[in-house]
């Protein structure tokens, strides 16, 4: 299968300005359903990402967001009927295997290799000497806050650092889609705090669209320039939340009149949904 | 890192093991002696020193010739097990065809195979290997086969995100992934092996280990038994504990998971 995708060079953008409408859709799902046996995950959701957009999602658990994940990186294809485009280009969901850097929800790291080379994991894989990627990768542990744990190995490390590890192994397999699925689930709140505004930096500075699933709505309000709200199973989209807050966004940002207003929006919703999720499972 | 702790310990677990030996003779010898047990029922470990000092070259020829038919049987047997294993699951329409093959082959009695073996290859050390060898391959291909099918597929996945060949997969991902399961069946083999090449020698030989066995048998000469098993089971423990030992330094990250 050839990957007419691939080499297409990285888009030059600005993200200074989220009020501003994105220059271009890199990312357009149409109707993407998809059924596993007899479970529907997602049934016809639509969503846009725009090219250099921080796009948050929130939902119930179990709603279909890491399927959603999965398809965008070409790991499963939508059940039949789903329209696809990438730079414009209608594709399958396969054509998108190894153009989409993914972040799964657990951190994957192999125990048998060293923090410096599960971090270049990807880029090896690509063809990069290892020596060289190696180098690349050294440089940037310090900005990771990875500094000198180099030669660690991921059992020795906390779970904030194996999240790290694991985000720099996203970054440096560049490709302008990232997907992060729960990054900072497994973090205290100080820790995660601290994540966030060195994700917000990292991303200025990298220019990357960036697709993001959390469960904590300050979260997805702070990091996004739009938030999506998924419904409960099957998964589409209920709400999308434009969150018009200057950038760069501080820790005072978190109790702003804006702020709460969005939050409360966005609590009601999920809260509905998460009712509805609740009832399903549960019987009541 | 666990590696160097093994390391570490090395000299230390050696001494314990030489310490535990030393004391076990030492209490045989004083058992023996003290119940007044006849030599032809047990002998004591002075006497099967003794035998072994008066013939010295008998013993260091035997136990070399055995050590080579088994390091060649239990290579080629990891190599091939291995082979087959990640042959095996790849292509899963040639283990559900060549699999059952392998298991009538383990049910035969190694006896009756090692007839057959000494037919076709003559008395000479090749057929001592080639039992050894029948004896190693499938465990390290049964668990090679496992180890590989035991791939967390969410890894999987990532690696396939990332453009993973699959030659690359099975480098990066599922040989380490099995290594683990690898060693288990190749500590085993390393006894096998050692099995395989003394049984060989019955069939005939003038040197080994099996060899020493079966004239002491014959000549009802207890003492050189006796003597014979225990380099028998010297070369089997050293030959297992390297092989625990290369298991603790490549299997580093299994011991504090
Ligand atoms: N490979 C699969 N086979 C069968 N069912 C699946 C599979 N993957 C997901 N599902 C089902 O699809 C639904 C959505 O799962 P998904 O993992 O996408 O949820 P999620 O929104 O990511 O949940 P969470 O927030 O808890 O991570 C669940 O009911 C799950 O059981
Ligand atoms: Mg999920």
């Amino acid at each position: 299968m050839s990957l007419p995708l691939k080499n297409v060079p990285t888009a030059d953008h600005q993200n200074t300005s989220p009020q501003v409408a994105p220059a271009s859709t890199l990312l357009d799902l149409g109707g993407v359903s998809k059924t596993f046996g007899n479970v529907q995950a997602l049934s016809g959701l639509n969503a846009r990402i725009g090219t250099g957009e921080f796009v948050t999602v929130v939902g119930p658990s179990g709603c279909g967001k890491s399927t959603l994940f999965n398809i965008v990186a070409g790991l499963e294809e939508p059940d039949d009927g789903a329209g696809i485009q990438f730079r414009g280009q209608s594709c399958k969901a396969r054509d998108l295997l190894g153009n989409v850097s993914f972040m799964p929800q657990q951190d994957l790291l192999l125990p048998w290799r060293t923090v410096i080379d599960n971090a270049i994991l990807a880029i090896e894989m690509e063809g990069m000497p290892k020596a060289e990627a190696r180098a690349l990768a050294l440089k940037m542990l310090p900005e990771f806050g990875l500094a000198g744990f180099e030669k660690q190995y991921p059992n020795q490390l906390s779970g904030g650092m194996r999240q790290r590890v694991a985000l720099m192994r996203t970054f440096l397999f560049k490709r302008d889609l990232m997907l992060l699925d729960e990054p900072f689930g497994a973090l205290d709140a100080l820790t995660r705090t601290m994540m966030q505004r060195w994700l917000l930096d990292v991303w200025q500075k990298h220019n990357r669209t960036i697709l993001f699933i959390t469960h904590d709505v300050d979260e997805a309000i702070f990091l996004g320039d739009r938030v999506l709200v998924v419904t409960a199973r099957p998964g589409k989209i209920k709400l999308e939340l434009p969150v018009n807050l200057p950038r760069p966004r501080g820790a005072e940002l978190v109790t702003s009149p804006e702020f709460i207003s969005l939050k409360r929006t966005l609590l009601e919703a999920i809260e509905e949904e998460s009712m509805k999720s609740f009832q399903a499972t549960t019987g009541h | 890192m666990t590696s160097t702790h093994a390391l570490s310990d090395l000299p230390r677990a050696a001494l314990r093991g030489v310490l535990g030996v030393a004391i076990v003779g030492l209490i045989w010898e004083a058992l023996v002696w003290a119940l007044n047990v006849p030599s032809h029922t047990m002998p004591r470990p002075s006497q099967m020193a003794s035998a072994v000092a008066a013939t010295p070259d008998a013993y260091l020829s035997g136990f070399l010739r055995t050590l080579v038919e088994t390091l060649i049987g239990f290579a080629a047997g990891a190599i091939v097990g291995i082979g087959n294993g990640v042959l095996f699951s790849k292509f899963t329409r040639l283990r559900q065809m060549v699999f059952p093959l392998f298991v009538v082959s383990q049910t035969i009695p190694v006896i009756a195979f090692g007839a057959l073996v000494v037919l076709w290859f003559g008395n000479t050390m090749l057929a001592k290997s080639v039992i050894a060898f029948y004896l190693t391959f499938f465990p390290v291909t049964v668990n090679t086969l496992v180890g590989l099918q035991a791939v967390n597929p969410k890894q999987e996945a990532l690696l396939r995100s990332f453009g993973a060949s699959r030659w690359q997969m099975l480098i990066r991902l599922q040989l380490p992934t099995a290594l683990p399961q690898i060693f288990v069946a190749l500590r085993l083999a390393s006894t096998l092996s050692l099995v395989g090449a003394i049984v060989g020698e019955w069939f005939g030989d003038t040197t080994g280990l099996g060899v020493l066995l079966l004239q002491a048998m014959y000549n009802e000469n207890m003492v050189g038994l006796w003597a014979a098993i225990l380099a028998s089971a010297l070369l089997g423990t050293t030959f297992y504990g390297l092989m625990a030992l290369i298991e603790r330094t490549c299997v580093f990250w299994r011991n504090d998971l």
